[in-house]
């Protein structure tokens, strides 16, 4: 606990010092990249797979196995994980923590996608088919920019599920390799120190220029395209 | 499709120059040349001063890791998949450890200043002949007190927590051996103890403690006492010096009846890989004056005695840290009672918190 006595730059100078910390947040945020970015490509295409899987009964239990892994908590996952790197002899570092996010993120990508696709009406696909489009063009040109919108927040959805992870990262860290969320919480025994807080504040700034650039692009793209329709 | 791949292709981008900057961070600490050894510790547990100091001093680079708390510790190094050097337990770890198989014999030729430890913590029940063991520091079991809201009430036993001034003032730390081992103590009996009709009756005596007790509660024990919700409690000396850091009207002191004996130790695990540096980390870590700066920089107690005559004296000086040689003899060092016992622990400190009369 500290009182507050007035205003410093100190920790931020310290925190700067302090390269431990600072490999450990690139860390984090390569980790939160990369597994969005994988999870998000296989999500979108297991949420196509599903959507095309013409047997009803195929489809729910796909599903059910899908949601499997987000009802259940995040200890047993990490647990599980643990268990099944060293059974498998992989060393626990930088690729059983991105192996086992990308794994965490899937089915968020596919309940986010999925919805998309079954709000799409099939007489588009039809029709694009009718007009002699491949399958590829059917792909490339019909179903992915309909249901961008959903890959987008699919893709957020994964970053800030693995920003914050705590439960499966701490099971599955070690060899020198660590997250943000697992340092903040083994230093937590002895008081954090400010410099945790300068960090706060600093990746709060990130986020909301990250909004705000985000936003500029939106209103740009919107405008640049007029009246063409796109969300 | 184009907007899709151009956002992928930045990620990918973004995360190309984030690696490379990891590696050049990497390799600029010396964390990615072969000559390193990993530390398990406890967080904020030693001085990274010193860290550095070794590595200048020999070379060998130190990645340094933490946990939370034994067991965690304990999962990380029995499954495997980790290449850690030196880690750092607690007494009744060890022994399960041992038990276990995870731990690598020390060579003792290998640390000329474990001369330096003091007899008195050398050779534990936990680890006869310091066959594995090195400790690392140590502490006492007692009671923390806020001399603004106790008033000029003195603490020198056990049994002043039993006054009924204290009506609900009282936090305890949960854990089962240390509050049963309080209500042992508190009757003059060993805190090792199996006999039953002696446990049965520490737990009577602790049941008419019920009253005064506020809660019982886990490491946020130390947050509350520094903001004074709560007058009194019974936490290890480490937490103590913590929250007498925090806040200046508390006390601490170690009951005339006699306490617990904790120690932190550094062993090697099984899964080390540069035995050599790490058996160098913990000579230097048992040298006389690089002791004294880490006891200075953590403040719990050294078993160092070389390092005391290199620390303030108002430091080694303070009988509620280093507390005179009569009152250590009646500390005692928690032993392995067994499974069967340790269950009966349990059940009577379960029994203890549920039936709350």
């Amino acid at each position: 606990m500290y009182d507050f006595e007035g205003f410093t730059l100190d920790w931020y100078k310290e925190l700067f010092q302090d390269t431990r910390l600072l490999i450990i947040v690139l860390n984090t945020l390569v980790i939160a990249l990369l597994s969005a970015l994988f999870s998000t490509i296989i999500g979108v295409l297991g949420a196509i797979a599903i959507y095309q899987l013409r047997r009803r009964q195929t489809k729910n239990t796909i599903l059910s196995l899908n949601n499997v892994l987000i009802v259940s908590p995040d200890v047993i996952i990490g647990a599980s994980f643990l268990i099944l790197f060293t059974t498998a002899g992989i060393k626990l570092g930088f690729y059983s923590v991105l192996l086992s996010h990308i794994a965490f993120s899937i089915p968020i990508v596919v309940i986010m996608v999925l919805p998309k696709l079954l709000e799409m009406s099939p007489t588009l696909i039809d029709a694009a088919r009718d007009l002699g489009a491949s399958k590829w063009d059917v792909l490339a040109k019909v179903i992915l920019p309909y249901i961008t919108p959903g890959i987008f927040a699919g893709f957020f959805m994964a970053l800030t599920y693995s920003l914050d992870d705590f439960a499966v990262t701490f099971f599955v860290t070690g060899n020198g390799f660590s997250t943000l969320s697992v340092e903040i919480y083994s230093l937590a025994r002895r008081g954090i120190s400010l410099n945790i807080n300068a960090l706060s504040t600093l990746l709060f700034l990130f986020t909301i220029l990250l909004v705000i650039i985000y936003y500029f692009i939106t209103q740009r793209t919107k405008t640049q395209v007029g009246g063409i329709r796109n969300d | 499709m184009i907007k899709l791949i151009r956002v992928f292709l930045s990620v990918v981008i973004a995360s190309a120059v984030l690696l490379f900057v990891i590696n050049r961070l990497n390799s600029a600490e010396g964390f990615s040349s072969g000559n390193t050894i990993t530390i398990y510790n406890w967080g904020d547990y030693i001085d990274p001063d010193l860290i550095k100091r070794f590595k200048d001093e020999t070379g060998i680079k130190v990645i340094y890791e933490t946990f939370d708390s034994n067991e965690a510790m304990l999962t990380k190094i029995k499954q495997g998949g980790t290449t850690y050097d030196i880690a750092i337990p607690s007494e009744y770890m060890i022994q399960k450890m041992k038990e276990e198989n995870l731990l690598l014999p020390l060579d003792q030729s290998k640390l000329p200043n474990l001369k330096n430890i003091d007899e008195r913590f050398m050779d534990l029940p936990f680890d006869p002949n310091n066959k594995y063991s090195v400790p690392y520091f140590w502490g006492t079991v007692g009671i923390v007190f806020n001399t603004k809201l106790v008033g000029d009430k003195p603490f020198t036993s056990w049994n002043d927590l039993w006054d009924p001034s204290l009506k609900n003032d009282i936090l305890l730390t949960d854990g089962a051996r240390e509050v049963i081992g309080m209500g042992l103590n508190s009757l003059g009996y060993s805190l090792n103890d199996t006999n039953k009709e002696h446990l049965h009756e520490a737990k009577a005596k602790l049941d008419t403690l019920t009253p005064n007790i506020k809660a019982i509660v886990g490491d946020e024990i130390k947050m509350l006492i520094a903001n004074e919700e709560a007058a009194v409690g019974l936490v290890w000396s480490g937490d103590a010096a913590d929250m007498m850091g925090e806040n200046e009207n508390l006390d601490y002191v170690v009951p005339s009846e006699g306490s617990n004996l904790w120690f932190d130790n550094m062993v090697i695990p099984k899964t080390a890989k540069n035995i050599e540096g790490a058996h160098q980390f913990i000579n230097f870590m048992l040298d006389a004056k690089i002791a004294a700066q880490n006891a200075e920089w953590v403040s719990y107690s050294t078993p160092n005695k070389e390092a005391l005559k290199h620390m303030p004296k108002e430091m080694v000086e303070d009988e509620r840290f280093y507390p005179s040689p009569e009152l250590t003899d009646k500390l005692e060092v928690y032993e392995n009672l067994g499974k069967k016992n340790l269950a009966f622990y349990n059940d009577l400190f379960l029994e203890f918190k549920m039936h709350r009369k």
